[in-house]
């Protein structure tokens, strides 16, 4: 951790328009919680509901990977767009510090945003179904962003066009053809995150259940992130300057 | 009265021409603005890594046609997985990421740059500009939601053992096909470039057209499910859910018992109506922002 490098990622990440659009994401999960509180006939389970459609339906599908993928591509990606990236390297500072702290920095903003809107919009929607629902997805949501984040900061050092990669991992590999083809369970964030979550609660019958176990998942899940951040350290250590322009 | 200056200066001929060839007028800059926004959109004459992300993309809105031809090929075309009107259940993903990738090129780097004033110093109109950026955008994203459709028409028909009786009882799909490829691509290209014009950065607009697409879809869902009688109408306001039920009407089909427009259960007439009326106003949004936008 460089403490410089923190304050000035937090202000770069916070400071700006993208705030708002990222609050504005992390409402909408709040509002189908209200709704359905308010709306829902009488045969709704809101167990199931706060498990399959609104945490693991909603927040994990599309809220935690969005929220991570603006503050994650914007922690380099901003510095490399507007060149100012020559003198953050320019500094003495060694290249692995500069990734983890801004790597934390936005793993820490992107949970300012997503645990708020988890655990509000699980506490509305839970009513007298098990609490320990809302635990096991903020656990798994606390991880998740952490992969996540690792993974589209990679991508941002890597690529100019990291926010559309990201976009195609998160909807074409984890959406539409993980659905396809079940082995990508095992190489999919998304999947780890409902594992993690998935360990805090059961479920009664076959209603909802994750596609990887917590062992795995768990397993999964440290090993994702040491491999994702060793390769962004690794691809900023080979940065050469000029390279983006 | 003193001689003339000796230093006073000459007017040299540096030989500076007028043009005085043909002039091609306003039509011409329109259509040649079409051409190049129409090529840039696939990265043609740019870069490779401009071409990255559009190329890709198509490909995976046409892997379900290919697929369903090669079934059609093997077993005979009686087995109809993916059909015209269930293709953009298929290819949705493809064709947001098309949006969210290549909208924000369109208009943002003039917006950005201010090149603007350089067109809008020529013959080229501010509705011109605007209309001729359009026009090539959803020609570009017809490739995607329309391509497949006529491969898939006319490839069934090839796959079919009896042709001429294949195209008595099919011909209706190609108008069809036309008709429902060219209403997504203009309602999905006018509402994508309407945000993409309203956010000159372009990690914000590539965010703000992914999130219009996406995650209207599985809310529109939720809502529908849970909301009773007023939510069922968000399946309206969900830009592919809205398509989808376009292109059931479309083809004439009933929604299955189980999809949103079957939930939602709203008359299947209403969903071209709505999506004419999101393209009206996607479409008023983009003249309106570059008839004020500085120049």
């Amino acid at each position: 951790m460089n403490a410089d490098i923190a304050r000035l990622a937090a202000r770069t990440l916070l400071g700006q328009r993208r705030t708002l659009l990222v609050v504005l994401l992390a409402l909408v999960p709040v509002l189908v919680a209200t709704v359905f509180r308010l709306a829902a006939g009488a045969d709704a389970d809101p167990g199931l509901f706060t498990a399959r459609d609104l945490l693991a339906g909603l927040v994990v599908t599309t809220v935690l990977p969005l929220v991570t993928l603006i503050f994650a591509t914007g922690a380099f990606g901003q510095d490399i767009e507007d060149g100012t990236i020559v003198y953050l390297l320019a500094t003495p500072v060694p290249r692995r510090e500069m990734v983890l702290t801004r790597v934390l920095v936005a793993w820490a903003a992107a949970l300012v945003v997503l645990l708020p809107s988890t655990l509000l919009a699980g506490a509305i929607a839970i009513e007298s179904a098990d609490p320990a629902i809302v635990l096991g997805f903020l656990v798994g949501v606390a991880a998740g962003a952490f992969i996540y984040t690792a993974a589209f900061t990679w991508l941002s050092i890597a690529t100019g066009r990291a926010l559309v990669a990201g976009l195609l991992y998160v909807f074409l590999w984890e959406g539409t053809l993980s659905g396809l083809f079940s082995g990508i369970r095992f190489l999919s964030i998304r999947q780890y995150t409902n594992g993690i979550a998935g360990a805090f609660f059961d479920l009664p019958g076959d209603a909802w259940s994750p596609r990887l176990g917590p062992g795995t998942a768990f397993l999964l899940a440290a090993l994702a992130a040491a491999f994702l951040l060793s390769l962004a350290v690794r691809r900023l250590e080979r940065w050469q300057l000029g390279e983006s322009a | 009265m003193p001689g003339p200056d000796a230093r006073a200066g000459a007017i040299y001929d540096l030989g500076y021409r007028a043009y005085d060839g043909p002039r091609l007028g306003r039509a011409a800059a329109v259509l040649a603005l079409y051409t190049f926004t129409l090529r840039g959109a696939f990265g043609i004459g740019r870069r490779t890594s401009a071409k990255v992300v559009p190329v890709t993309v198509t490909a995976f809105a046409y892997i379900p046609a290919i697929v369903q031809l090669g079934i059609a090929a093997l077993l005979g075309s009686r087995i109809e997985i993916i059909a015209p009107w269930n293709y953009l259940g298929y290819s949705e993903v493809p064709v947001a990421l098309f949006c969210a990738g290549v909208a924000p090129e369109i208009f943002g780097r003039d917006l950005r740059y201010r090149t603007l004033s350089l067109y809008f110093s020529r013959a080229l109109q501010r509705t011109d500009y605007a209309l001729a950026k359009t026009a090539a955008f959803v020609t570009a994203l017809a490739v995607l939601t329309l391509g497949p459709l006529l491969l898939l028409a006319i490839g069934n028909g090839l796959a079919s053992d009896d042709l001429p009786g294949y195209l008595a009882d099919h011909w209706r799909e190609l108008p069809q096909s036309l008709a429902a490829g060219l209403t997504i691509a203009f309602v999905a290209g006018c509402g994508s470039l309407a945000i993409a014009a309203h956010t000159p950065r372009r990690a914000y607009a590539t965010v703000g057209v992914a999130a219009w697409f996406l995650i209207t879809l599985p809310l529109a869902g939720i809502l529908v499910a849970i909301g009773g009688e007023i939510g069922r109408f968000a399946a309206w306001f969900s830009p592919f859910d809205l398509l989808y039920g376009t292109a059931l009407a479309i083809f004439g089909r009933t929604p299955g018992a189980d999809s949103i427009q079957g939930r939602a259960d709203l008359p299947l007439g209403t969903y071209p109506l709505l999506a004419a009326a999101h393209a009206a106003v996607a479409a008023l949004l983009i003249l309106r922002r570059f008839r004020q936008v500085q120049a």
